[in-house]
């Protein structure tokens, strides 16, 4: 049995329902990202797992014991969780050491263990200088990692965090993502963590949870969710990506209305109406002359290149008008205007019935 | 076993708030609404307890009754008038010019502010008393003329009184209207060619056009609810208005059906003027947006600069120089006639206030007594409603907030009617003890208190509770640890402000107050009548450096260093 389960759950505001019949395990011991655009409904979640809100339906179970339901729920000091606050939430009137022992002082926990519990974990997150500072003192990334600590000194089942990352800068956010990870693998609470940004839920989570309006689309390993989206949105949402719509041809081929026939390796197609194909950016071969074989194959002219250093970013207007973005090699260089060949081989296109 | 599990766990951490909210909106209901359902009662029946209309066919057909609510009305409006054309002139070379002094007028202004109406009267009565004035006094002495120059015990007198301590609340509106204007909505109309007198009509003074008229509006419903100066000034000028009506009626015998009878329309008319002040400040695009634009620009005021100066030191001089001066002299020498010399200087009133009268001994007592209770009382109420209100953890929470807001609609008379109804009864039987006045003061300290603590309120951000209760603390325990604490610079401002309040309040203690029950301020109406002018004004004295000091002393305690307050989040 999963250690975290949410079953049908669903919060409204109002008429709108802001999460609706989501239904997630999560292993204990598992690091999950809800990632999705704001108004998703990921911070939503994440509250009523927190017991800040209660559900309009469904469940929320801990370790088979349910801690939420539609109209009741266990407040959230008795749910042994420990949550990470986007503002950070530091207590202004506290040091940084009353900051961290606060939880540990609320389990009257005798004096010494505070101490030294608080001490250990201040060592940890390199914040033993700090001890007695209070967080108006503080920079941004010195009041993260307090927020860390005392979230972790509690040593939580389940630790909440809602989009830790968003204010700091771009250098301290890499270091602290890779640090947050760390800290999991060494102490193995189950982590819900959510973000709207891919790169931190691509390097920190073992499970990728892609919420859009309120439900959610897809979840899967890191892996899974990029190279085999299973909506339009995931793979629009996940990367970037080229979308491409036609009609089903054959088992496994999609003829669009330019003509252009797209043999696709994976994926589902849709019964009726359309289909749509993903294909990534970098997946997209340019090519001056025409490849061979009758699938697969447009050609367009180039409406756009930018010179980016490691690659060159493509514009392309294939016939019908449609625009194709295209990464290519450096070495690959065709001026603006130029009528070229692109490729999509069947391996790199994904069917993709919603 | 789902439901099983939830209802044991509830059971062992009870949740304290829901209980706290049921009690706490009966005990507002208790406050707010009982008096005033007794006063509603008592005005629809007779004395033998049957309904009747008699009370206000009687209010009717007294004219001197309906006098006095035309009397009421025409000063409220003299007095909203005066205000206003003195505050805002004065809020605008405050607020918008090179005006030397800017900021010790406005410290003044505050000072009027803080000065109990009921005093400034009787400051007034020393400086300009037809006969013993001291105004009068020097004029008759400079001129030979036998005449008074003034006369406070007049209706324009009253008005005069009056609006020396009801400016300020024009001046506070229009100034902080003019501070928020952002400069570029003036200097727009500048670059399109209006020239600055221009800007000022079109623009500027549109802009502040309803904060302007909100104070107006609150000046005339402090002048039609006020007791103290007008029984002071008015009742020797041999007119009533409405509050000294009503008192008189509490005289013997007590008529308690009329007088809540002629309570009823002034709490009417207060509420519905309040209704219009917010319904003037409320409405949309009139409201200038907070500004990131800018500092509000200052007009140069050149060679205006001086006799503005001068306008301004006058207005000052009237209304907080010259009534302090006269309380200081009354306070120091024996006659408030005689010239000041070094040999009239006495302590003879200190001695009598503080060692021989035992009635004002009693009543320093009594009111430092009820002042402290009050103080800790209201804010502690209000710390928690307003956590209700604001963090609006129940449905129906914002009731509390309505609650504790309505007395502001109650004027002190109403209420002071409305306590003796609901509480002086075989019952309750707290006539004549301290309870009822800490009633009435709980109730009338209510409003400011619960405004001021719920706007510093809605400041903090959730996620600070938020992370608290996640941490394992409950919300009582969260309010306790982490809300107090953050709001502990505003708990001891709204204690100071119900403090002072409540030392000043005359128009509900008097109709409450018996001999073992006196206050400062009613001691100093008793003596007033005995003509008691030094007593009264070491008295006086006393409260106002009783109210400083406590605004002193609450700013000193070394509490908390203010940059550590300064976390983000």
């Amino acid at each position: 049995m999963a250690f975290l389960e949410l079953i049908g759950l669903t919060k409204k505001f109002g008429d709108a329902a802001a999460v609706s019949k989501v239904d997630l395990a999560v292993e204990q011991g598992q690091f999950v990202c809800l990632l999705g655009p704001s108004g998703c409904g990921k911070t939503t979640t994440l509250r009523l797992i927190a017991g800040f809100l209660t559900p309009d339906g469904g469940e929320i179970r801990v370790g088979g014991r349910v801690l939420s339901r539609a109209g009741s729920s266990e407040p959230p000091e008795r749910r042994n969780m420990s949550m990470i606050f986007q503002s950070y939430a530091l207590w202004p009137h506290m040091t940084v050491f009353e900051n961290v022992a606060y939880g540990l002082r609320l389990r009257r926990l005798p004096k010494t263990e505070i101490q030294s519990r608080t001490d250990t974990i201040l060592a940890v997150t390199k914040l033993h200088m700090l001890r007695d500072r209070y967080p108006g003192e503080l920079s941004g990334g010195q009041q993260q990692r307090v927020s860390l600590a005392r979230a972790l000194v509690v040593k939580p089942e389940t630790l909440l965090l809602d989009e830790p990352l968003s204010n700091l800068d771009a250098n301290l956010r890499e270091e602290m993502r890779i640090e947050i990870r760390n800290l999991h693998d060494q102490f193995r609470y189950t982590t819900v963590y959510v973000t709207h940004d891919q790169t931190e839920a691509m390097t920190t989570a073992d499970l990728v949870v892609v919420m859009n309006q309120g439900g959610i689309d897809q979840a899967g390993s890191p892996e899974d969710i990029y190279k085999r989206p299973a909506s339009e949105f995931v793979a629009r949402f996940i990367g970037g990506t080229n979308i491409l719509r036609g009609i089903r041809m054959g088992n496994d081929a999609v003829k669009c209305a330019n003509g252009l026939v797209l043999r696709c390796d994976s994926g589902d197609f849709a019964a009726a109406g359309e289909t749509a194909v993903s294909v990534r950016h970098h997946d997209i071969e340019l090519k001056a002359e025409r490849p061979p074989g009758d699938t697969n194959v447009v050609s367009g002219t180039v409406a756009r290149q930018i010179y980016l250093g490691s690659h060159r970013d493509y514009l392309v207007e294939i016939e019908g008008g449609e625009k194709i973005r295209a990464v290519a090699p450096v070495s690959v260089d065709m001026p603006t205007g130029k009528s070229v060949w692109l490729y999509l081989a069947p391996e790199h296109c994904r069917a993709l019935a919603r | 076993m789902t439901s099983a599990t939830l209802t044991a766990q509830r059971r062992y951490g009870f949740d304290f708030s829901r209980p706290v909210f049921v009690l706490l909106a009966l005990l507002l209901c208790l406050l707010v609404i009982f008096p005033m359902f007794w006063l509603v009662y008592y005005s629809l029946r007779d004395t033998a307890g049957h309904f009747t209309l008699g009370n206000f066919i009687a209010l009717v057909a007294d004219p001197t009754m309906v006098r006095a609510f035309w009397i009421t009305g025409l000063m409220a409006l003299g007095v909203g008038l005066l205000s206003t054309v003195v505050a805002t002139p004065m809020a605008w070379l405050v607020a918008r010019t090179d005006l030397p002094g800017r900021r010790i007028v406005r410290v003044l202004v505050l000072a009027s502010f803080v000065t109990p109406p009921f005093l400034g009267a009787i400051a007034w009565e020393i400086l300009a008393a037809p006969n013993s004035g001291i105004i009068n006094v020097v004029y008759r002495w400079m001129t030979g003329n036998e005449a008074a120059l003034v006369n406070i015990y007049t209706f324009s007198g009253i008005i005069f009184a009056i609006a020396c301590y009801t400016f300020p609340y024009v001046f506070t509106l229009v100034a902080n209207a003019l501070d928020r204007v952002p400069s570029d909505l003036e200097e727009a109309s500048s670059i399109l060619g209006a020239g600055w007198t221009t800007t000022l009509r079109k623009v500027t003074f549109p802009l502040v056009l309803p904060a302007m008229l909100a104070g107006a509006l609150i000046a005339l419903l402090q002048a039609l609810t006020l007791f103290g100066t007008p029984a002071i000034l008015a009742l020797p000028a041999g007119f009533h208005v409405i509050t000294t009506k009503i008192w008189s009626l509490f005289q013997f015998p007590p008529q308690p059906g009329l007088a809540a009878a002629a309570a009823l329309p002034l709490l009417i008319v207060t509420v519905l003027l309040l209704r219009g002040q917010k319904w003037i400040l409320g409405r949309k695009g009139y409201t200038v947006l907070g500004g990131k634009s800018g500092a509000p620009r200052i007009t140069k005021l050149g060679a205006m600069k001086w006799p503005a100066f001068a306008l301004v030191g006058f207005i000052l001089s009237l209304t907080v120089i010259f009534p302090y001066a006269a309380l200081i002299k009354a306070a120091f020498t024996q006659n408030i006639a005689e010239p000041l010399t070094f040999a009239s200087l006495t302590l003879q009133h200190f001695q009598f206030v503080f060692f021989e009268y035992s009635a004002a001994r009693l009543a320093m007592w009594n009111t430092m007594l009820l002042g402290l209770l009050s103080a800790t009382a209201v804010t502690a109420l209000v710390l928690v409603i307003s956590y209700i209100v604001t963090r609006r953890s129940f449905k129906g929470a914002a009731i509390l907030g309505f609650l504790a807001t309505a007395p502001i609609a109650i004027p002190g008379v109403v209420l002071g009617v409305g306590l003796f109804l609901a509480y002086a009864n075989p019952t309750f039987m707290l006539y004549g003890t301290l309870w009822i006045l800490f009633i009435a003061f709980l109730t009338i300290e209510m409003p400011a208190g619960y405004q001021q603590m719920s706007s510093s309120m809605s400041g903090i951000h959730t996620d600070l509770e938020e992370a608290s209760r996640i941490f394992g603390a409950s919300r009582l325990k969260t309010l306790w640890l982490i809300t107090t604490p953050l709001l502990k610079t505003s708990i001891i401002a709204t204690w100071c402000f119900v403090f002072i309040g409540t030392i000043r309040e005359l128009s509900a203690t008097i109709l409450l107050t018996t001999a073992n029950t006196k206050l400062v301020s009613v001691v100093i109406y008793d003596l007033n009548e005995s003509g008691n002018l030094g007593a009264i004004s070491v008295l006086g004295l006393t409260l106002l450096a009783i109210s400083f000091a406590v605004v002193f002393v609450a700013q000193r305690v070394p509490l908390m260093s203010g940059s550590r307050l300064q976390a983000r989040g």
